[in-house]
């Protein structure tokens, strides 16, 4: 191992998307580990990278393709001429490299170990499968083999047992049909590496979905409500209401669960009542509804009655479902993202992540309504009125929906209203903080949903 | 064509010369034309289409691309179900014509490389036929047992009442002889009584009866229900299946090439039965209507996504390997929703139940165009459906120029009017009063004859008609469309349904937009990386696939075809 090689990986380190700290110095990257999978040519080794940014320590993997000769194809994975062994090579991304990826299948398949680095999966894999990387995602790399598996591999390594792999194992082992079943992973020393997982070839999510008949019922004539239009999305909120108290049901079974009592309610409060002031501070736009939302808290703190918590799915979207071709299927059992391990498998209500879902509905029954960049805002006058309460009626059937189809695995949340309604509002003050700093422009779908709040 | 099991990519037509052997097999790959004689050419001048009029109009047909019609029922009958109330099997209808315009019709068919199906009515007579009459005089005589009699109405309590707005029972008391009879359909429709030998061996008489004139199948009517057994519901069972085995052994045995088309309104698990053993190839119907399928089309256009297409095709079984689905937009029946109301087998009823407007249409009586708000782009959308999905396409008469309807005529007349021939009076369709016409001819200012007719469509090269015949023609060049397997393809976006059509030498991919606005879709066809697409109406080539994403944008309702020839440099790795 060269310094030159580290030197190299630093420059080409923070051009890649996935890389969490742009925009910043690297101060020090150290290989921390350096494992070789194949020394043919190709070869390929995996490497953790230590990355220093001022107090800040990340770790990276890195699956190092190395070929005396880069053919074309690869050309725009390039990572740069290195020295290994005394053997001179051109590295570069080796996730790209398809004669190299169906390495990682065998390894899973046998389950090969390789120094600390700890291949699993199932011995039936497939192994003749060509490979292609995702190209739509920000913060992992994903290789999707022939149309049948996934692999997800994390860029940024957080210390332990990665709680979607926790989660899918558990959930498929009860046999939910509602998980993308697993079929492998790759570990270092405990800390989960890749997850291979069944390609829900043929699904979309569930933000697709929506918005299509989001889009639909937007250009169908005025005065067909939104129940009316060929594009209703009713049936599909149920059908996902139904799965989303399903995967609970098999969360709540599989994993330990818990109760919020009194104290427990008050201090989730304060915690609202103190994130709520912040965005207060912050955006003018939201005084008019602080009041009404401080009630909910308010009557959160005095609920006086328990609620149950167990795991959830923690950041749970219309983007993390996936319609496939007979059911839904939730992805992404990873928390919220950016917190610490032990946070992101705490348990909490179940209902914060039916608050979320509906959160979803809101934002896809308001996208379209806010003007593309570019375009001139719209006159003001009826046009907003009218558009806001179309959203408002889009909305409504659709969290409706939702709710009726939870309610069919026993535990209606409607009959949680108070617990759900905070939650629900919690999340919009950091919808709204987090509109008003990074797209000033969407600030109204989070205010346009909260209008009963507002008071004039 | 020597080796059937090796289909030649030639057009399908066989030239039904004596000394060459023909596509036992026609079917898979034929295009199905559904027409109504009544409805289609009057050459008589009395009101009412005949037969020696479609012959006139043979020429169009094969002009426009069918390989095979299909009559609807041309028997003697009092007409008071269409002609299914049938009462006599071996005389055509006299308004009609008779048996020799039949059999000339035949003749001049085949000369022009297309053949002829009609439909038969197996499980019921009109009360009007003379077995019947002798049954009900005469309990103890030849035909006394030709029915289904019963001393009480009490029998077979678990079969569901299938007109369940006119008939209450399917028992009705027959005073002259003082028994109840048997019917599954209207009471003027008495069940013929098939465990009586007699009756199935009259039933083969028949179809030999029509198989020796010429015909080239039929198809069967209301199969299912054939066999009556207590504690069934009476569909489907295994006498039934039996039965039509035997038919099916005598065509083959004496008649190798003709085809029986299935009627059977049941999910595509009950239907697939009606094949036969999959082990022989199929030994019961070579074809059978996907009910299903239909509704589905319409449903996945207005939610403008595709699962409803997708969730019935991955419910559809595979099927033996010389049989085949007959699929159609619309024919001369409502929109049938029967196959989405079991919510026991199929959650996708809720989703009928909770669109009204697909409520809304539950037994609608509507032509194509008029249901797609006479959509042009939406029209040519369903029709490539019809044309690239699996199965052999079953076209509707009109529906080829967009004819409309008449929603003031009773029953399903109002999808029944006279064909559009020219903008003349009658609509060319005939040249009697215009008061004699069967039923009046469309005259709205939309679709009317004026607007709507094949002479006008025929001069103008963007018309309706062209488009239909070119997709025809595309579909004819490709025998892939009727025998090759479907795979769907992986994309995320909802609103495309794309999918290949392959089969050994030949490739279509298929990519439609059920959206009415505009739409990009990524599809992976690394499958067929370094393949160069072409464009099926204008043979353009498209860029070649790649290790990437294969980026596509598509208008509004907008579809492509494109033919993937195999290179010698493609990646042909799974």
């Amino acid at each position: 191992m060269t310094t030159s090689l580290q030197a190299l990986l630093a420059g080409w380190i923070s051009g890649q998307r996935w890389f969490a700290g742009k925009g910043r110095a690297i101060d020090e990257l150290t290989v921390i580990s350096d494992i070789e999978l194949t020394d043919d040519d190709p070869g390929m080794r995996h490497l953790v990278l230590a990355v220093r940014q001022g107090e800040n320590v990340d770790h990276y993997q890195l699956l190092v393709g190395l070929r005396a000769e880069l053919p074309d194809r690869l050309r725009h994975v390039e990572i740069g001429p290195v020295e290994f062994a005394g053997r001179t090579a051109v590295a570069y991304d080796g996730l790209h490299d398809t004669a190299l990826t169906r390495l990682l299948l065998r390894a899973m398949s046998g389950g090969e170990d390789f120094g600390g680095l700890r291949f699993r999966g199932d011995a039936g894999l497939r192994t003749d499968l060509r490979s292609l990387v995702v190209t739509a995602e920000q913060s992992n790399t994903s290789l999707v083999f022939g149309d049948i598996y996934i692999l997800k591999l994390f860029r940024r390594l957080n210390a332990g047992l990665n709680p979607e792999l926790e989660i899918v194992s558990a959930l498929a082992e009860r046999g939910s049909p509602h998980v993308a079943r697993p079929y492998g992973h790759i570990e270092l020393e405990g800390t989960t590496c890749a997850i291979l997982q069944e390609f829900l070839a043929g699904a979309s999510d569930g933000w697709s979905l929506a918005t299509t008949s989001v889009r639909d019922f937007y250009a169908s004539p005025e005065g067909l409500g939104a129940a009316d239009v060929g594009g209703d999305f009713a049936a599909e909120a149920e059908r996902l209401g139904a799965a989303t108290a399903e995967v609970h049901q098999e969360l709540a079974a599989a994993f330990p669960t818990g109760e919020l009592d009194r104290d427990d309610l008050v201090l989730l409060a304060t915690g609202m009542h103190k994130r709520l002031e912040h965005a207060l501070s912050e955006v003018a736009e939201m005084a008019p509804y602080a009041e009404g939302i401080m009630r909910v808290f308010d009557a959160l703190a005095m609920l006086g009655r328990a609620e149950t918590v167990q795991r959830v799915h923690g950041d749970y979207h219309l983007g993390q479902v996936m319609r496939t071709t007979d059911r839904w299927v939730v992805l992404d059992f990873e928390g919220e993202p950016g917190q610490p391990l032990a946070e992101r498998r705490a348990l909490s209500s179940p209902l914060r992540d039916v608050a979320g879902m509906l959160r979803s509905f809101e934002y896809a029954a308001r996208h379209l309504l806010v003007p593309e960049a570019g375009a001139a805002e719209p006159a003001a006058g009826s046009d907003q009125a009218l558009e806001e309460a179309r959203a408002a009626e889009w909305a409504a059937h659709n969290r409706a929906a939702f709710m009726n189809g939870y309610a069919t695995g026993g535990t209606d949340p409607r009959d949680h209203a108070v617990l759900l309604r905070a939650l629900e509002l919690d999340k919009a003050v950091y919808e709204v903080l987090y509109e008003a700093r990074n797209r000033p422009s969407w600030l109204r779908i989070p205010l346009g949903s909260l209008e009963e709040y507002r008071q004039p | 064509m020597a080796n059937p099991t090796v289909p030649d990519s030639g057009p399908v037509p066989d030239t039904f010369d004596e000394e060459q052997p023909r596509d036992p097999y026609w079917y898979k790959r034929a295009v199905f034309y559904e027409v109504l004689i009544r409805g289609f050419y009057d050459s008589s001048g009395d009101g009412t289409g005949d037969i020696r009029g479609l012959i006139q109009k043979l020429d169009y047909l094969k002009w426009l691309g069918v390989d095979c019609l299909w009559l609807l029922p041309i028997y003697e009958s009092p007409l008071r179900d269409g002609g299914y109330d049938i009462s006599d099997y071996l005389k055509i209808l006299p308004e009609f014509g008779d048996l020799g315009d039949f059999v000339k019709l035949v003749e001049e068919a085949h000369k022009r490389g297309m053949r002829v199906i009609a439909d038969l009515v197996m499980n019921h007579t009109s009360d009007q036929h003379p077995w019947f009459q002798a049954s009900r005089h005469d309990p103890t005589g030849p035909y006394g047992d030709f029915y289904v009699w019963s001393d009480t109405d009490e029998p077979y309590k678990d079969a569901r009442i299938i007109f369940v707005d006119t008939e209450t029972s399917n028992w009705t008391h027959d005073p002259v002889r003082g028994q109840y009879y048997w019917h599954r359909f209207f009471s003027h429709q008495p069940d013929l009584n098939y465990d009586n030998p007699a009756v199935q061996d009259a039933m083969l008489e028949v179809l030999r009866f029509w198989l020796d004139l010429g015909i080239d199948g039929f198809r069967m009517d209301a199969i299912p229900y054939l066999y009556e057994r207590e504690g069934t519901n009476c569909e489907n069972l295994k006498e039934t299946h039996e039965y039509l085995r035997r038919v099916r052994a005598e065509v083959d045995r004496l008649y190798p090439d003709r085809v029986l088309l299935a009627e059977a309104n049941q999910w595509p698990a009950d239907v697939v039965e009606y094949f036969g053993d999959p082990v022989t190839g199929g030994n019961e119907c070579h074809m059978a209507f996907h009910f299903p399928l239909m509704p589905r089309i319409f449903m996945a256009v207005r939610r403008e996504q595709r699962y409803p297409i997708s969730e019935i095709l991955a419910q559809t079984p595979k099927i033996p390997e010389h049989c085949q689905w007959g699929i159609f937009l619309r024919n001369h029946d409502e929109l049938t929703l029967e196959m989405v109301t079991d919510e026991e087998r199929d959650y996708m009823y809720a989703e009928y139940a909770k669109d009204p407007r697909m409520r809304a249409n539950v037994g609608i009586r509507r032509r194509l165009a008029p249901l797609l708000d006479n959509d042009r782009d939406q029209i040519e959308l369903f029709t490539a459906l019809l044309l690239s999905l699996p199965g052999s396409p079953v076209l509707y008469y009109g529906d080829e120029i967009g004819m409309g309807d008449n929603i003031w005529l009773g029953d399903r007349d109002g999808v029944r009017t006279p064909m559009q021939w020219t903008p003349d009076r009658n609509a060319g369709f005939s040249d009697c009063d215009p008061g004699r016409l069967y039923l009046p001819v469309i005259m709205d200012p939309i679709y009317g004859y004026q607007a709507i007719n094949v002479e006008a469509q025929q001069k103008h090269s963007g018309s309706l008609l062209h488009f239909t015949r070119k997709m025809i023609q595309i579909r004819k060049r490709h025998p892939v469309f009727g025998l090759g397997d479907f795979t769907e393809l992986t994309c995320s976006n909802p609103s495309i349904l794309a999918y290949v059509r392959e089969m050994d030498g030949d490739r279509v991919l298929c990519v439609n937009n059920l959206s009415r606005f505009p739409q990009p879709v990524e599809l992976d066809l690394r499958r067929f990386e370094g393949v160069t697409p072409v464009e099926c109406m204008g043979g353009v080539q498209f860029p070649a696939i790649g290790e990437l994403p294969y980026l596509l944008t598509l208008p509004g309702h907008g579809f492509y075809w494109f033919t993937l020839p195999q290179t010698k440099h493609s990646a042909e790795e799974t």
